[in-house]
């Protein structure tokens, strides 16, 4: 029986073998590689990675206990000069006295055809570079000799960590094609790792269990007697299983606009530590689900007790709220006064660094720090409050349960009118309008008892950019007018932004120049500092070439300045979503008023457009009044984030708004 | 009791405030002259420099910047570099709030300390210590200071009272003390137009005070901040550098001394690799076709990667690590190349300049360490060939926009000399398109151009054939965005590297390039070449202007109109000329109904006075206004 295994095993791994006519083992480089002057699939590529294999296993070392061993080894073919940066690579250690890591490269070879001869250079020490980074991180650094268009380089390196909460992340795809990417892990049972995946390329997973033991050798000496030591042999068996995923043929991943971030969609695999039975002592769980992750966050001592702590601040709070009575001027009040009173250092984080007291003293804090002594004391005023943990843009979509997966934390407070989401760490911030960075599909709500719940996060209200435009045109196609914009929402904050700190002058210039050259007077801004209010700018407007004058007629599309001029999608096709990050509504009212002696030879047709599912429509409607002519547009998209499926639609969506836009009134002289 | 109580009070007080209240400090002090236009005020920036030795020199700081908003927190720039002849003796902050009490002191501990390796770099081992505070209130003052020691008396650092735009100056301050011995010697540059005083001039010391000088607004087209404002050059004619000392009163002593103490021994090659080289060249006798052939071996053979150690980074590799690495940085890939070309005979010299898109000359009326990059010069005649040895991809001597016409200092071993790098004029700087393009009934446009690109207007096209196929999409339809609807059919590239002149062939369509409505086409006949430069409206412009390189564009482009219209109305030739170029259209009429389309644009580099700037902006509206011309055609 035993022995029909082994042959079965053996035939599977002969097959296997066959199929892959590669050799993935370092140092077998061959001529056909080295040849190779592009790649099969894509041909554009400057480099490729031939293969890439990770393993992870855990030894035992005496005295030291499980320590974490990761080797690494590649083998990436350089097609083109563009891709010389493939032959220097870099790994970044953790060397901080909790946890340093050792990190060693060996095997570091390049290979290059000479006449038929295959030529191998190795790496030196000269080549090798260990960089501190800062306290914390460090960077091992090589750059391989002798590359030229064509060369294939080698390379292994070896990290020993006493780390466990995480295993490396693997990802399987790159910048360019990867041919062959295998990921094993080795794991003793008295560690359970949860994998998670991402990506649309989903590697082949295989495990089998196998035996390994322990030998722990003791030395004892008996007390009382002097020279007499006992040598005694412990051994400890366990299983440990093998892991391998292993995925063939990956293209390259290629940046997008309008793409959350690219991670999100690299094909990956990261694993982390979700429970520990070792013999003899008790299971501890570590992360598994959703509710067990976030009830470990709010156990954790910076974050559940700093989120209790409430003396600090109670004299302060009770004189802030003395004589309100309505939650919302409860809220208001409490979220104006962290806002103002401190400020974000930009460290994130859902765990406090310094504790809310001594932040609250210094009137500077990290993420955690602003949002968990917001949610404080919103309880301590009577309201429910909750802390949601979310995970930023830069972060990453939180898609599977881990502690890493949520890096930033923001208040939640339930009013009659609903969920209130509320983020003091930034100035322009309001109610419900959240920091772009907090936009990040799904956070996780942690009530008072441990339980929690997923809160969507993305906006449900469109922001609204309203504008009224009023002008002539003279004769000579010179047009004199007044614009009044009203913003709200993240158009408002997006705006108040962009001014802050802004000379007045220089943000003239800036729109003069940014809508074709106007001459600007008499600017003026509301609500700039309230932000309760939508933001709104009124400024009279010249401009000398904005409409075209040919023979004895006037051409000149309606909206001017406003009228987009190019369509944000250009490629052909896509493959990630496209993602705004909320929702919105421009509204353009324009009225024109014609020069005496012309007449209307054409004014464009009224247009609708909609996007299947509702998911945005664009509106063009005209009416002449004597020598005046009133255009109505708006174009709305009703949703932050449009799915792939849905791109030529809006591409399409796109070009047929911007052709409206640009269409042309004549005006003809009588 | 009660009595003793309110003593402790008022002593309490009185320390509080004898500690913590710098009244000096406080903003409203500050003239409001100051605040127009700024972020933040320099209060005070006191630079001492001690040099007490040819081997020692102690730099220290104090610096008070009251900051007004979060875009004026630049202006601290608490931060020190270090590295192994460098150290930070002592380094401190202070912030005080609006009113001048103290809010928080923070010791060298607090401050983080970062490797300087940047992204382009690979390693370097200079580091640095810097301030990482949040700003709890607006405004506030800081009080840095810092002390910094060092070995490499070659480099005093520049003074530049006026150091960030729209920051102002209440007063700034320089003291410089040396030993008689040194050969101490300074230059000052642009005082004019601001309040500096001169208050000690002697062999062994020198200081400044420049006082209310008004924030400076950024403008487009100005030149760089070092030829408007006041800046003072410093150095020794006795020096030190990374543990060798220097000496020199003129360029020529300069040179020597840097190919005597940092050059000499760099260039040995093993006997193989000479020999491989004489076998490479062949017969050839002419040192220029040789040195073509040995770029060529370089540019195959080495890659740039930079790598900042040994001698401050000014030492380069031995050739013979860069013949077995095949890497290196500028100077270790210029002095390789150096090598390669002694092995078969040709002499070429290293020479340091700095490398840079805007042209930025070594100050040659100030003999001191200056530059940032290196390249090669190879006697040609009465003039030089220049090598870009970091790149794969130039054409012999070929110096695109990084190392052009500008002051180089070329060292020899018999002594250094300043010389100017090629120049290549706006007229050579040239593009020229042909091709045509059709129209269909429904205003769908398909065409396809030429585009043959020389001189300075070669380097930003000659990566384009490396570029990935999306990259190149994107470069298209940027080159080309007054096309809506652009699709790009096809591309192919030549690139004659032998007469440096890249052409481009592209195929292209797009939908609706004719604006159809109510039987009638409106398009641009200049679809192929609009002047996109937009030259902004600035208020009350103080700066000069500068055109740092001209261009000619030449277009000639023929359209084919569908048969289904006539023409309705044709823009008339235009020309213009002026300063700052000339410009010209022509349309032409042909007997089969199409139209050739002729325009030519010329601009004269140039360093131009602010109130040019309008009449400039007011030219180049022309061309765009008449690049964008309508053609009207009605159906028949």
């Amino acid at each position: 029986m035993k022995l029909n295994q082994l042959i079965l095993f053996l035939f599977v791994a002969t097959f296997c073998l066959n199929v892959n006519a590669q050799d993935f083992k370092l140092g077998k480089v061959s001529v056909a590689e080295l040849q190779e002057k592009s790649h099969a699939k894509d041909p554009a590529a400057v480099a490729a990675i031939l293969f890439k294999k990770g393993e992870v296993r855990f030894e035992y070392v005496e005295d030291k206990g499980f320590e974490i061993i990761t080797v690494v080894q590649t083998r990436i073919k350089i097609y083109k000069k563009e891709g010389y940066d493939w032959a220097n690579q870099s790994v970044r250690y953790y060397l901080a006295n909790n946890g340093e890591e050792k990190i060693y490269f060996k095997d570091a070879v390049t290979y290059n055809l000479v006449g038929d001869k295959i030529e191998k250079t190795k790496l030196k020490n000269d080549g090798e570079f260990d960089e501190q980074i800062n306290k914390y991180w460090g960077r091992k650094k090589i750059t391989m000799p002798n590359v030229k268009e064509g060369s294939v380089i080698e390379f292994e390196y070896t990290i020993k960590s006493p780390r466990f909460s995480e295993l490396i992340d693997w990802s399987f795809q790159s910048s360019v094609p990867v041919n062959y990417s295998e990921f094993r892990t080795y794991i003793p049972e008295y560690f359970v790792y949860t994998p998670n995946q991402k990506g649309y390329v989903f590697p082949k997973v295989a495990s089998e269990k196998n035996k390994r033991t322990i030998v722990r050798n003791s030395k004892e000496r008996a007390s009382g007697y002097v020279g007499n030591t006992t040598f005694s042999q412990d051994k400890t068996d366990y299983q440990e299983t093998m892991t391998t995923y292993l995925a063939e043929n990956l293209p390259a991943m290629k940046e997008e606009a309008y793409v959350n971030n690219i991670d999100n969609y690299t094909s990956s695999i990261s694993h982390e530590l979700s429970m520990t039975r070792f013999p003899k002592s008790s299971i501890e769980l570590y992360s598994t689900d959703w509710p067990s992750v976030t009830k470990k966050i709010y156990e954790n001592d910076d974050f559940g007790a700093e989120l209790n702590k409430t003396g600090y601040f109670e004299d302060d709070i009770n004189r802030l709220l003395t004589g309100l009575k309505t939650p919302y001027e409860k809220i208001d009040a409490i979220y104006n006064y962290v806002k103002t009173n401190l400020k974000w250092n930009d460290y994130y984080g859902y765990s406090c660094n310094d504790g809310v007291k001594k932040a609250y003293k210094d009137k500077t804090g990290n993420i955690a720090e602003i949002n968990l002594m917001l949610t404080a004391m919103l309880r301590y005023s009577g309201l429910t409050a909750n802390p949601v943990l979310v995970s930023t843009r830069s972060n990453g979509i939180a898609l599977f349960p881990n502690r890493t997966a949520f890096n930033y934390v923001i208040a939640a407070v339930e009013t009659p009118k609903g969920m209130m989401l509320l983020d003091a760490s930034d100035k322009f911030s309001t109610p419900n309008v959240l920091p772009f960075r907090a936009l990040n599909w799904m956070g996780r709500l942690i009530r008072k008892d441990g339980t929690s719940d997923v809160v969507d996060l993305m906006p449900k209200v469109n922001s609204n950019s309203t504008v009224m435009m009023n002008y002539s045109i003279d004769e000579r196609g010179a047009v004199t007018g007044k614009l009044r914009q009203q913003q709200t929402d993240y158009n408002a904050m997006t705006f108040r932004r962009k001014v802050d700190n802004i000379i007045e002058d220089s943000y003239l210039e800036k729109l003069e120049n940014e809508n074709r050259k106007i001459e600007v007077t008499s600017y003026s801004r509301q609500n700039e500092k309230d932000l309760k209010l939508p933001v709104m700018e009124t400024y009279s407007f010249t401009g000398s070439n904005l409409c075209e004058i040919i023979g004895d007629k006037i051409y000149i599309s309606p909206m001017l300045f406003l009228a987009g001029t190019k369509n944000p999608f250009q490629q052909e096709v896509r493959e990630y979503p496209v993602d705004y990050g909320f929702p919105f509504t421009e509204k353009n009212t324009v009225n024109i008023q014609i020069p005496d002696g012309y007449t209307i030879e054409k004014i464009p047709d009224p247009a609708v457009i909609t996007m299947q599912d509702d998911l945005g429509s664009f509106t063009f409607i005209t009416n002449v009044l004597g020598n005046q002519i009133q255009i109505s547009i708006i174009n709305q998209i009703n949703t932050a984030i449009i799915p792939s499926e849905y791109y030529s639609m809006l591409k399409n969506y796109y070009q047929g708004m911007l052709d409206k836009q640009n269409e042309k009134i004549i005006l003809t002289k009588v | 009791m009660k009595i003793r109580i309110l003593l402790l009070t008022v002593f309490v007080g009185i320390t509080f405030s004898l500690k913590a209240q710098k009244n000096e400090y406080s903003i409203l002090l500050i003239s409001d002259s100051l605040k127009v236009n700024a972020n933040a005020v320099v209060r005070l920036n006191q630079i001492d420099i001690v040099i007490s030795s040819q081997r020692n020199m102690t730099i220290s700081t104090k610096r008070v910047i009251t900051v007004l908003n979060e875009k004026g927190l630049s202006a601290i720039d608490a931060v020190e570099n270090y590295n192994k002849k460098t150290t930070v003796k002592d380094i401190e902050a202070y912030v005080y709030d609006g009113l001048g009490n103290e809010v928080r002191k923070i010791k060298r501990k607090d401050f983080k300390d970062q490797s300087a390796v940047g992204s382009s770099t690979l390693f370097s081992d200079s580091r640095y210590v810097y301030l990482d505070y949040t700003p709890t209130q607006y405004p506030f003052t800081v009080v840095y200071e810092s002390k910094l020691e060092t070995s490499n008396t070659a480099f005093i650092p520049q003074w530049y009272p006026v150091s960030n735009f729209f920051v102002s100056v209440e007063k700034s301050v320089l003291n410089v003390d040396c030993p008689v011995n040194l050969g101490f010697k300074k230059m000052e540059f642009n005082f004019e137009n601001f309040n500096i005083q001169k208050i000690n001039d002697t062999p062994t010391q020198l200081s400044y005070t420049a006082s209310n000088i008004l924030a400076q607004k950024q403008e487009d087209y100005s030149p760089v901040f070092s030829f408007v404002l006041p800046k003072v050059m410093m150095a020794l004619e006795l020096f030190h550098l990374e543990d060798v000392d220097g000496s020199a009163k003129t360029w020529k002593e300069f040179g020597q001394w840097y190919s005597d103490e940092i050059l000499s021994g760099t260039t040995v090659l093993s006997e193989e690799t000479k020999a491989k080289m004489r076998t490479l060249v062949g017969e050839e006798k002419d040192p220029i076709i040789k040195a073509k052939l040995i770029y060529n071996y370089v540019q195959q053979k080495s890659r740039y990667v930079s790598i900042q150690v040994g001698i401050g980074g000014w030492k380069p590799m031995y050739a013979n690590d860069v013949d077995r690495l095949g890497y290196g940085d500028c100077k270790a890939l210029t002095n390789y190349t150096k090598a390669l070309l002694e092995a078969v005979g040709v002499p070429s010299y290293n020479t340091i300049l700095y490398g840079d898109s805007y042209k930025k000359d070594i100050e040659s009326e100030f003999v001191s360490m200056q530059g940032n990059h290196m390249i090669l010069a190879i006697p040609n005649g009465n003039k030089y060939t220049w090598l870009e040895c970091t790149s794969q991809d130039d054409p012999f001597g070929y110096q695109g926009t990084f190392t052009d016409d500008r002051n180089v200092l070329v060292i020899k071993p018999e002594g250094g000399e300043i010389v100017r790098t090629k120049l290549y004029e706006d007229r050579d700087n040239t593009q020229l398109s042909s091709g045509t393009y059709s129209l269909s009934k429904e205003g769908d446009l398909l065409g396809e151009i030429t585009i043959i690109s020389e001189g300075s207007q070669y380097n930003q096209k000659a990566m384009l054939e490396n570029l990935q196929p999306t990259e190149k999409e994107a470069h298209y339809k940027k080159y080309w965005s007054n096309i809506s609807n652009l699709k790009i059919n096809k591309t192919a590239f030549s690139n004659d590297k032998e007469n440096v002149r890249l052409t481009e062939r592209t195929e292209i369509s797009a939908v609706n390039y004719g604006n159809i409505s109510g039987g009638k086409m409106m398009f641009a006949l200049n679809a192929y070449n609009q002047y996109t430069g937009t030259v902004k409206r600035i208020r009350n412009r103080k700066n000069p202007f500068e055109i740092q390189r001209g261009f000619t564009d030449v277009d000639e482009i023929t359209i084919v109109l569908p048969h289904e219209f006539a023409i309705e109305f044709l823009p008339n030739n235009y020309e213009l000329k002026s300063k700052f170029g000339a410009y010209k259209t022509e349309f032409i009429k042909k007997d089969n109904g199409s139209i050739l389309y002729k325009r030519s644009l010329f601009i004269n580099k140039g360093m131009y006075s602010n109130t040019e700037y309008d009449e400039y902006r007011v030219f180049i509206e022309q061309v765009s206004r008449n690049d964008n011309a309508k053609t009207i055609l009605t159906k028949i």
